[in-house]
């Protein structure tokens, strides 16, 4: 797993990339927070290279989304690949994160 | 189309994910359809992972794991047997209330949330002193769609 991190405008852009599951979820969960100290609260997870993602990945997901969530901010994801959204759907986690096509358009929905 | 791999693994926590990508390269290799591979390797990471973290909670000697992977024509079928201790997480994990908002949402029973509604069938007995979960999936045409 990689996690590549930038900004675009108000918000801050996690890229994720690879395989996130029980072994690794932890590391997920540090570069999330790491990303959070650094720009801010308005957190975009670009799922584009997101290659796979199991219960202990969205633990760390879910932690990153109450975090945002208290501090006035929140995640919103983007480029998610069909097989992930459908882990999504299933796990409930489209009723609490929003998913856009591009970049650019999760950016400026915390506008 | 009839083929089977069995491997042994241990209670480790880095033990899922390789016995999960086995399983990928076993069924693509031998024509199972992309999608049925990727429920059903998530399926099996969910329940190797409470495997290898609730059945060894105490010492049991030696943690003995195997998983048999088995395609045919019509279906694919997935065997794990552990000797750890009595686990059925069909009815220790509680389903997660996916209606909650995030700050009230738990991450417990997830897993096996995923597993349930990724496979056709998921059963677990519990055999001679061992734990075995069968996750069964039929091939015969397109899968359904889980219900969100």
């Amino acid at each position: 797993m990689k996690v590549t991190t930038s900004t675009n405008g108000n918000a801050t852009v996690a890229a994720v990339e690879g395989r996130v599951d029980s072994a690794n979820a932890k590391d997920l969960d540090q570069e999330l927070a790491a990303a959070i100290d650094q720009g801010g609260s308005r957190l975009v997870l670009d799922c584009k290279g997101l290659r796979y993602i199991s219960s202990a990945g969205l633990r760390a997901l879910l932690v990153a989304i109450k975090r945002t969530n208290r501090e006035g901010g929140g995640v919103v994801m983007c480029r998610v690949p069909d097989h992930i959204r459908e882990v999504l759907e299933v796990s409930g986690f489209t009723r609490l994160t929003k998913v856009f096509a591009t970049v650019e358009e999760a950016s400026v929905s915390f506008d | 189309m009839d083929a089977a791999l069995e491997v042994s693994m241990e209670a480790a926590a880095s033990e899922p994910r390789r016995v999960a990508e086995l399983f990928e390269s076993f069924g693509a290799e031998h024509g199972v359809p992309p999608k049925i591979v990727m429920r059903m390797e998530l399926a099996l990471d969910e329940v190797l992972t409470n495997v290898v973290s609730y059945a060894f909670l105490e010492d049991v000697g030696d943690a003995k794991i195997t998983v048999g992977m088995y395609i045919s024509d019509s279906r694919v079928k997935i065997c794990v047997e552990d000797n750890g201790l009595p686990f059925d997480p069909l009815t220790e994990a509680p389903d997660p209330d996916m209606e909650l908002p995030a700050e009230e949402r738990e991450i417990g029973g997830l897993g096996v949330h995923l597993a349930k509604t990724f496979v056709h069938t998921l059963r677990y007995e519990r055999v001679d002193e061992r734990n075995r979960l069968t996750l069964e999936q039929p091939l015969d045409g397109q899968p359904e769609e889980p219900a969100a």
